[in-house]
């Protein structure tokens, strides 16, 4: 039971945190608060239930179930973080030779003409 | 040999030079490309040492990434900057005294006929304070970067090349650090370049060796080869 209203109270601040910085387009709202709705269901069913389903699915246990959810979500994350570390680490690079470049490019025009005094 | 190679003026040949805590060296190794007649920009890759100051000691042009990005970045900010002032040509050199810069026109002097060429160890003249084996890691070196890039080179690193301004934005290098080297081959591959190897003396002392590549670097240079994309 303890565990229950853990994991609950856990999904409810997600929720709360998901509503507070809601700056991403209504379906990734919409798509996050489904997850939760799932996740919260999962808590609240009847271990049977969570049984009955996993067998549909082929699994075993409704543990079991979850696991691999988990695992494919927890894959999904990484690969989606993991690609928009590579898209921003070359939003670094350009901006960092554009920078180079221009200081450069500075350095000559000033030598060519020192500012005046 | 031709014509085009012939008639440009040493100043419209960009020798770039990427370089990080070469602070020993640097100053050394642009003066002497530089008093060869050749314009050189030295590209500082973020570093905290003096290597910036003592290249602009060598009297070259010198810019400084704000944070180190790695060597394959340094070398396109040089090649960018090569061409925005007019560059007929791009030579690449490493900044840790291993490359002459005797070689430099004969690496030139091959775009007369073709689009690319590539410094080679391997090709009769001497590599001095090589161990044999670094030799024979290097023939390995290659014979995998021969099987993935499906060219038929003699050495497959050599970070000493030249090419026409022209190829430059086909060789474009997105590959930061060292995996620059086996993009810049499998870029040749796809567009159909042409591709020659020019001999070149390779010196390599305490410093360079000490700046090489571990085996570890060599596990992340294939890691960043397939699997950043590019």
């Amino acid at each position: 039971m303890i565990i229950r209203a853990l994991l609950l109270a856990g999904l409810a601040a997600i929720g709360w945190l998901v509503f507070l910085r809601r700056n991403r387009l209504p379906v990734h709202i919409v798509l996050m608060f489904a997850l939760l709705g799932v996740g919260a269901a999962a808590v609240l069913a009847p271990e049977q239930t969570l049984d009955d389903v996993a067998h549909v699915f082929g699994v075993g246990r409704g543990t079991d179930l979850i696991t691999y959810l988990f695992e494919c979500g927890a894959l999904f994350v990484g690969l989606h973080y993991y690609t928009k570390f590579v898209e921003l680490q070359r939003q670094v690079t350009d901006l960092t030779r554009e920078l180079a470049i221009l200081r450069g490019e500075l350095e000559q025009a000033q030598r060519r003409e020192p500012p005046a005094p | 040999m031709d014509s085009a190679s012939d008639r440009w003026d040493r100043r419209d040949i960009w020798v770039v030079i990427a370089a990080f805590h070469e602070a020993a060296v640097i100053g050394a190794v642009a003066a002497e490309v530089a008093a060869a007649g050749w314009s050189v920009v030295v590209v500082d890759d973020g570093s905290r040492d003096a290597t910036a100051a003592a290249a602009r000691g060598a009297g070259v042009t010198v810019l400084r990434h704000a944070v180190n990005l790695g060597q394959g970045a340094a070398l396109q900010t040089g090649i960018d900057y090569a061409l925005r002032r007019g560059a007929r040509a791009i030579v690449t050199f490493d900044a840790d005294g291993q490359h002459s810069a005797a070689d430099i026109p004969e690496l030139v002097g091959a775009l007369a006929d073709h689009d690319i060429a590539l410094g080679s160890r391997f090709l009769g003249k001497p590599i001095e304070g090589a161990t044999r084996a670094r030799k024979a890691l290097l023939h390995a070196a290659t014979a995998m970067s021969n099987r993935m890039s499906g060219l038929r080179l003699t050495d497959a690193h050599c970070g000493l090349r030249a090419f026409r301004a022209e190829v430059a934005p086909r060789l474009r290098i997105t590959q930061d650090r060292m995996a620059h080297a086996s993009q810049l081959l499998a870029k040749i591959r796809a567009s159909g370049l042409r591709v020659t190897e020019v001999p070149v003396t390779v010196r390599y002392t305490e410093h360079s060796r000490a700046k090489g590549q571990s085996g570890l670097q060599a596990v992340r240079i294939l890691f960043d080869y397939f699997f950043r994309p590019s």
